[in-house]
């Protein structure tokens, strides 16, 4: 079997800049296979609590969050998508991308191309191809069918799919025919997200045909309880289940 | 075919059909607290997995296809031929007659499933709200059909105005009370505001949602969530099999809009199947969602309780005139309809009550049926399409939802004569 991929996500520079850098390497080691950062937006529309708390924790701590993903790079060789809000950077887009990739960012990732931007997100995804950097498109259940498979080809170096409306929320849903659903039109890598941390929903979308997931909010809690140590035995943890399955 | 036959075996969800992504519910930025995470204590659960679902058919509960026949479903697809006489068009008009029902209205196809996921989970009390009365009776019917206990909170001006109203639902068992009341904080506040405060919608929603949270009853929701608009498809379904046993297809399909459900449970299964080549939506002209409402993010109750949803609106905030279309005074419009009408998928006409006056009257002199107010807004469409067919001479099939009947609101129509006559 294949190995089933851990794309683990952390807010630039949460909690502090020393935790995050420790917390890059700790999960790097672990098993983690791609990394999500999060720049943050001026408002985080679909993600949830947690991950809004740890935006608004990071927002006045740092001038600058492009040195943060630098500091990231020195300490890992695996990808590194950025993860945020198209709104906020489309009246200086090429810039925005230009910075992301001096900064050793290899993509990124606009939650909002698809939903506010779908009839020009073709002349989105090439500029950010055309900056060097891989666009990672997210889609959910409310993306129709029809654009899940037109996108997908287009997405490097995996389609996002987020299952549930927000980041974290639990709400009851059909993680396995989601997936199966999903899985029936979608060639490449798929990665399942939002509110995946309950162990359940985890396993069922494995044995649904998930190539990976993609964790976040688990990560932000367990800063949250147990600061870095907690939040490094919660990537041994998932790395472990998705081992299980590999 | 067997009626049996034609009521459907699955509900049919639009979501994976739209042209473009639904924009997802959110909270609110600056949120103290996430009203998504909220529902899990407001609905119950099943219910908010066929909310989130992304299947393009989900199965109706043997118990609930069950009471759906119990309750007289399938409802009647009729011609009506006297209309047609009366407006010498070309155009055939069809309606599906949701009036059938015990309720008198549409409602009742998502009370009953609510209900069942409500007593299946083991919950004994389900809360709601009703403006004019349909939807509160619905749920009071579909409660005691699974032996729980409903309260319902019901727009002040309606609880006064519609006594009737009122009995049936404390016939079926529940208990009413007139809203803003004194049994919610949301309520008392108001009242402190304004003792006279006469209600809205928004405003006994709210109420109906925390009374739910208070006591850890569910709330039961009667429009506007796509899950209700997925148990509506009912009608729709229904419609296309007895439109394809008598060997007809309409080309143009109407409904009035308030929340949107009555009229997306017509139109979906038709517009996901691609049948017929218009599709239209009517409104109240008093109260101009289509025409001035906005596409953005709102909540759906007056005291943001809910997620906010990207719709049509005309403002949390705003205070509907006193039509007497009762259901068509919400200020918002379902998530996938706005969306649609965005796209111009839908298209939307807006009536005045004069105007839905007069052909309200038409319809119950040529065809005997008294229409509820909120559905004599889908006939005046009709009027005007069967006339327009006349004038290009046009042959075509024309199809409207008669969501509910108007035996309960001759009193308004009283009034209305004495005003337009």
């Amino acid at each position: 079997m294949t190995r089933k991929l851990l794309v683990s996500y952390m807010t630039l520079g949460y909690p502090d800049e020393k935790s995050f850098i420790e917390f890059v390497k700790g999960a790097d080691e672990l098993g983690t296979d791609i990394f999500e950062l999060g720049f943050p937006p001026s408002f985080a529309k679909y993600d949830g609590p947690a991950i809004r708390r740890s935006y608004e924790d990071v927002l006045g701590k740092y001038g600058d969050f492009f040195s943060l993903i630098r500091k990231a790079r020195d300490v890992t060789d695996k990808k590194i998508i950025i993860l945020t809000y198209l709104e906020d950077f489309v009246d200086n887009l090429d810039e925005f991308l230009e910075r992301l990739k001096e900064s050793g960012a290899t993509g990124v990732l606009f939650p909002d191309l698809l939903i506010d931007f779908s009839s020009d997100y073709k002349v989105y995804i090439n500029k950010i191809a055309g900056h060097g950097l891989d666009p990672t498109l997210f889609t959910s259940p409310s993306v129709p069918d029809r654009l899940i498979a037109e996108v997908a080809p287009l997405s490097r170096p995996f389609l996002y799919y987020g299952v549930r409306p927000t980041t974290g929320v639990i709400l009851p849903i059909s993680v396995d025919a989601l997936v199966k659903r999903v899985r029936s039109f979608v060639k490449n890598k798929l990665i399942l997200g939002f509110g995946l941390n309950n162990e359940d929903d985890l396993r069922r979308a494995l044995e649904s045909g998930a190539d990976g997931v993609a964790i976040g909010t688990a990560y932000i809690e367990s800063f949250e309880n147990g600061g870095l140590t907690q939040a490094l035995e919660t990537v041994k943890r998932m790395r472990s289940i998705l081992d299980e399955y590999s | 075919m067997e009626l049996s036959e034609v009521l459907p075996k699955y509900w049919y969800n639009i979501v994976p059909d739209l042209p473009r992504p639904l924009p997802p519910p959110r909270d609110p930025k600056g949120a103290e607290f996430s009203r998504i995470e909220l529902l899990n204590k407001i609905m119950p659960k099943e219910v908010l997995r066929q909310q989130f679902t992304t299947e393009r058919f989900v199965k109706i509960p043997e118990d609930v296809r069950d009471r759906y026949l119990q309750i007289g479903r399938p409802t009647p697809l009729m011609r009506a031929k006297r209309l047609e006489e009366y407006l010498d068009t070309p155009a055939k008009i069809y309606f599906k007659f949701e009036g059938a029902t015990p309720t008198g209205s549409h409602k009742i196809n998502t009370a009953i499933p609510q209900a069942y996921f409500a007593y299946e989970e083991g919950v004994d009390h389900v809360v709601t709200e009703t403006g004019a009365g349909q939807w509160g009776t619905a749920v009071a019917l579909a409660a005691s059909m699974y032996g729980l206990r409903s309260t319902i909170f019901m727009v002040k001006v309606s609880y006064e105005h519609k006594p009737m109203r009122r009995v049936i639902m404390q016939l079926y068992g529940g208990q009413v009370y007139p809203s803003p009341s004194d049994k919610t904080n949301f309520g008392r506040k108001i009242l402190s505001e304004n003792p006279s405060n006469t209600g809205s919608l928004g405003i006994a929603m709210s109420e109906a949602i925390e009374y739910a949270l208070e006591h850890g009853y569910r709330y039961l929701v009667g429009s506007v969530l796509d899950v209700v608009l997925l148990h509506q498809s009912v009608i729709g379904l229904e419609a296309m099999n007895q439109f394809s046993a008598i060997g007809e297809e309409p080309d143009v399909l109407v409904g009035c809009v308030g929340g949107g459900s009555n009229f997306a449970g017509f139109t979906y299964p038709f517009i996901g199947a691609k049948i017929g080549s218009r599709y239209i939506a009517v409104g109240s002209a008093e109260v101009p969602k289509f025409s001035k409402g906005e596409y953005r993010y709102d909540f759906p109750d007056t005291a943001g309780l809910l997620p906010m949803v990207k719709m049509l609106t005309l403002g949390k905030d705003y205070v509907p005139p006193s039509i007497y279309a009762g259901g068509l005074r919400y200020h918002g419009v379902a998530p996938t309809l706005s969306l649609l009408l965005e796209d111009k998928v839908v298209e939307w006409r807006e009536y005045s009550e004069r105007e839905i006056f007069e052909a309200a009257k038409i319809f119950a002199e040529t065809q005997g049926i008294v229409p509820a107010p909120e559905s004599a807004h889908a006939i005046k469409a009709v009027i005007d399409l069967a006339r327009e067919a006349k004038k290009n001479k046009e042959r075509i099939t024309i199809a409207f939802n008669l969501s509910g009947h108007g035996l309960l609101d001759l009193t308004n129509y009283q009034d209305m004569m004495v005003r337009y006559s």
